[in-house]
């Protein structure tokens, strides 16, 4: 292992990242910007005059991509805070387009932990479920308990959030009562959406897990192990376990990703504040501002668990050599 | 190997059972009394900025205008007016304000908080959707006009723009030109430029609503005083106004909707804003300084944004929910069904003041240059008389709606008598066809115009959000091929392209609605006027435009009615800018047995403080005793 590689690799992946942001800003803002439709415009009910019309664009700089582009630029860089302007918070996302009752920084203190929180449990529980399914179909392998693992591996992976959303809302929420139908603010809020989130990936996890344990129960070091006389457990969960789990870990780290920005339909059918619905009609209602804010606070986030992961890998195994460091 | 799995299992039956435990525990005390689920996230709690049903139905509840609709027995009710007196011309309207009424923070409300919110309510500035609806108001017309031009000589200037100095010209110019007049605090004068029958109906409209200036603008903390009107006060400089400001380039009056929000906004309404989360909910609760304690029969009302509709309904049927406001799940249909045949009485079929139609594109010629075989009233009335609603409503959108072929809902408005309108009559359409020179002339089962010029496909644009506008859509291509033999193409399309279109008159036939906002027939007549804002299909009629003129003109009210009935059976029997399809209905959900005080008012307003939970009545009279 080279010395030093590790906090280089932290340094210049950091050192990428506003490379990074600045070049998804830019290619967002163009895409956002030819979508057609005027944000201001309510989806129903009248239209007012022309020069209303004109006089809104304006004020919102919509009349003018390059000022749009620059404006919103030196809000989001902290720039304006820098220069004076110290009315704003520092990292200004400025006003939504669509709802003018609030600034996009509100709207995202108020949603982003509501989707990391869910993104989070959901992974949890994936975990606990993936791995506790994949070590006991891998046990007994053809067993009852590996069919049933295997079960729902393909109930996981094939059912749509939706259909496995309401199925747990028809049963748990409406007929035994013991979980609020939607909404979020109270502990049970979370159970409901959490587990549909995270079947998918459970499933995969439970798929990853099995296989990686039947290798290393045929492995040499466990045959040794159990020649040695070494309880059962201690030879599953310590000397199998532990080398088996090593591609469930590097599945977590897109699959965080993934669990915190993909929760859309669980987040609509569990009526449940996230990012995700919001930057969907964010998109339909050309509400730049806040789909700029999305997209640039969600890049930032996934850059910097992608650099996690890579650390994790480094730490967990040095012979992994990171990407990004100059060989 | 059993104690491996007891181990493996453990953690996760441990978070999983602590996650129920903590579930279970929840305190669910502070339920409020009243939780209602309907129309999506509100917009704005600005009344003058409101155009959404559900934003005015919060504006009802916070805010407090010079009159209210009576919701049981027709007609108005005094409100922040006690009285009011009316010239023997119409014109001339003078409101006595109750001394004892209060906003939220204690301060009197008088008159001069109208005269300052109707200045929001009429200048170009605020942006308000409804500001037309109040161009009845003496001079209120010619006082827009003019600030747009002040602002647009300004901005053409080249030097910087004095925001405040033409605003405070602006301010000026209104109070001398405008027929809105403070007599003194308690009573206001309104001018109008000819008799407006419907103007109390405009007076209790959200957007009619007073705020409370020091609020809306954000006068610093100290210099507001509760125990005297802000009129008495000596406005700060717009520098310390911490909710407006001035735009650069254009020298408007910007506001920042931040004061309304829990804790800054003060109304005069019964309710006061207890929280409101984005997307969320947002939950009211009594004003303590309302002046009908009695009157108001929750104290708490929560308003959830649930936006998925089968989650709403799953809500409601869980009892986390007391009424859903508008039920929109794909088996809406077979809700109605139950409810129809006696199956279910908690689902709740009322009609709305609103119209389902398709708008022909009247224009002669479309964008392309293509000749526009709709700018024929022959061949829109073939196509009108083609349709079946009947097949529509029964068998397409299965709720049953009333199919109707005016614009207006018949039945809905007093005193006013509908015209027929065109009726089914496929013998009809195809002679009206022919006779606009479309017939099948060379024998292929086609139409020719005289020069041979084939019927072009008809493109029939529909938006895709809800499937509805589809089925409805696909119904009507099946009618029109059977019985006029013309080739129809279904233009699906997202809103946002949809009203695209629309504007740009890129189309043939177009879905449309609309939703009458006060009962006068002109609510929904004036959309065929040539220069209306809305009017999507560009029709021009100069017959029309005179027609709305007269009746608008016109002081004997039963003349007026007949008159504008003449302009509705010449425009849907005759012209037929539109194909109006059926009256809108919107589908409840509430269980009469266990709430009390909703009313099926065909606008929807409803007296939130007077609905009321009877199975919940113990609970909340222990609530509110000391």
């Amino acid at each position: 292992m080279k010395r030093g590689g590790l906090p280089r690799m932290i340094v210049t992946r950091l050192m990428q990242l506003p490379l990074i942001l600045l070049a998804i800003y830019t290619i967002t803002f163009m895409l956002v910007w030819i979508i057609p439709g005027n944000p201001l415009e309510k989806p129903e009910g009248r239209r007012p005059p022309a020069e209303i019309v004109d006089a809104m664009q304006a004020r919102y700089n919509l009349d003018d991509p390059v000022v749009f582009y620059g404006d919103y630029l030196s809000g989001v860089t902290g720039l304006d805070w820098v220069l004076g302007d110290r009315d704003g918070p520092i990292i200004d996302f400025g006003p939504s387009l669509r709802h003018e009752n609030w600034t996009v920084n509100e709207i995202l203190a108020a949603q982003l932990p509501v989707s990391i929180l869910l993104g989070l449990s959901a992974v949890a529980l994936a975990c606990l479920i993936g791995i506790g399914a994949g070590v006991l179909g891998a046990v007994r392998p053809g067993s009852l308990l590996d069919l049933g693992s295997l079960l729902l591996a393909l109930v996981g992976i094939s059912l749509p959030a939706f259909v496995i959303g309401t199925v747990l809302l028809v049963v748990f929420a409406v007929h035994l009562g013991w979980f609020p139908v939607g909404g979020w603010g109270e502990p049970g809020h979370v159970v409901l959406p959490a587990l549909a989130l995270s079947l998918p990936f459970a499933a995969y996890i439970a798929r990853l897990t099995r296989s990686g344990m039947l290798e290393e129960l045929q492995s040499d070091h466990v045959r040794t192990a159990r020649a040695k006389g070494m309880p059962e457990y201690t030879v599953v969960l310590k000397h199998a376990l532990k080398n088996a789990l090593l591609p469930v870990l590097s599945y977590l780290g897109p699959a965080t990703a993934a669990a915190m920005t993909g929760s859309f339909v669980v987040e609509k059918v569990f009526a449940v504040p996230g990012v995700g619905t919001h930057f969907v009609d964010a998109v339909l209602g050309k509400d730049i501002t806040l789909i700029l804010a999305v997209v640039l606070v969600y890049s930032a986030m996934l850059v910097l668990l992608n650099l996690c992961v890579d650390v994790l890998y480094r730490w967990i195994d040095p012979r992994i050599e990171p990407s990004g460091t100059p060989a | 190997m059993d104690g491996v799995m007891l181990r493996l299992l453990l953690p996760a039956l441990l978070f999983l059972s602590t996650m129920l435990v903590v579930a279970r525990c929840d305190d669910h005390g502070d339920r409020s009394d009243l939780v209602i689920v309907g129309g999506g996230e509100v917009f704005t709690l600005d009344p003058q900025r409101m155009s959404y049903l559900r934003d005015m139905r919060m504006g009802g509840a916070l805010y407090e205008g010079l009159v209210r609709l009576d919701l049981d027995n027709g007609g108005f009710k005094p409100a922040a007016a006690w009285k009011w007196d009316v010239s023997g011309d119409g014109l001339t309207w003078v409101f006595h304000l109750r001394p004892e009424s209060r906003w939220s923070d204690g301060s009197p409300v008088t008159a001069h908080d109208f005269a300052w919110s109707w200045l929001r309510l009429l200048a170009p500035d605020t942006a308000a959707d409804y500001s037309n609806l109040f161009f009845m108001i003496k001079g209120s017309r010619a006082f827009w006009d003019w600030r747009q031009e002040q602002l647009e000589e300004a901005s053409g200037g080249g030097e910087g723009i004095d925001g405040p100095a033409l605003w405070t010209e602006a301010e000026e110019h209104f109070r001398e030109t405008v027929g809105i007049d403070v007599l003194d605090d308690y009573m206001l004068r309104l001018q109008l430029e000819h008799p407006v029958p419907w103007l109390l109906d405009l007076l209790a409209f959200a957007p009619a609503s007073p705020v409370h200036r020091p609020t809306v603008e954000g006068w610093p903390m100290e210099e507001v005083r509760t125990d005297v009107g802000w009129h008495q006060l000596d406005p700060p400089p717009w520098s310390s106004r911490r909710f407006v400001d001035f735009n650069a380039k254009t020298g408007r009056l910007q506001q920042d909707h931040r004061w309304a929000r829990p804790g800054r906004l003060v109304g005069n309404g019964p309710y006061i804003l207890d929280a409101w989360r984005y997307k969320r909910d947002m939950r009211l609760k009594r004003s303590p300084t309302w002046r009908d304690p009695d009157g108001v029969r929750n104290n708490t009302i929560t308003t959830l944004a649930i936006e998925d509709p089968n989650t709403a309904v799953l809500a409601y049927e869980s009892g986390s929910v007391d009424w859903i406001n508008g039920v929109n799940v794909d088996y809406r249909a077979d809700l109605v069904e139950m409810a129809r045949s006696g199956k279910r009485d908690d689902v709740h079929i009322v009609p709305a003041f609103a119209t389902d139609f398709f708008s022909f594109n009247c224009r002669p010629e479309l964008p392309g240059g293509d000749l526009n075989p709709f700018a024929d009233a022959l061949v829109r009335r073939a196509f009108a008389r083609s349709v079946d609603r009947s097949v529509i409503v029964d068998n397409v959108t299965r709720l049953h709606e009333p199919a109707i072929s005016t614009l207006i809902p018949p039945g809905s408005i007093p005193g006013y008598v509908s015209p027929t309108g065109l009726q089914h009559d496929p013998a009809r359409a195809r002679e009206d066809l022919s006779e606009a020179g479309w017939l099948d002339r060379d024998g292929d089962g086609k139409l020719e115009s005289v020069d041979g010029t084939p019927f072009p496909v008809v493109s029939l644009l529909y938006t895709t959000n809800t499937p509805r506008y589809k089925r409805i859509a696909l119904a009507l291509r099946e009618q029109w091929e059977r019985v006029l033999g013309v080739e129809v193409e279904l233009v699906g399309r997202d809103t946002k392209f949809y009203k695209n279109d629309l504007r740009e008159g890129d189309f043939m036939i177009a879905r449309g609605a609309w939703y009458g906002d006060f009962g006068d027939p002109t609510t929904f007549l004036e959309l065929c006027r040539s220069t209306d804002g809305n009017n999507d299909r560009g029709f021009v009629d100069e017959r029309v435009d005179q027609a709305l003129d007269a009746a608008a003109m016109e002081r004997d009210p039963q003349a007026r009615m007949s008159m504008l009935s003449e302009l509705e059976r010449y425009l849907f029997e005759e012209q037929v800018p539109m194909i109006p399809i059926c009256q809108i209905v919107d589908v409840h959900m509430y269980d009469p047995t266990r709430i009390e005080g909703i009313t099926h008012h065909p606008r929807q307003v409803q007296s939130l403080w007077n609905i009321r939970r009877t199975d919940h009545q113990e609970a909340m009279v222990q609530a509110t005793a000391p």
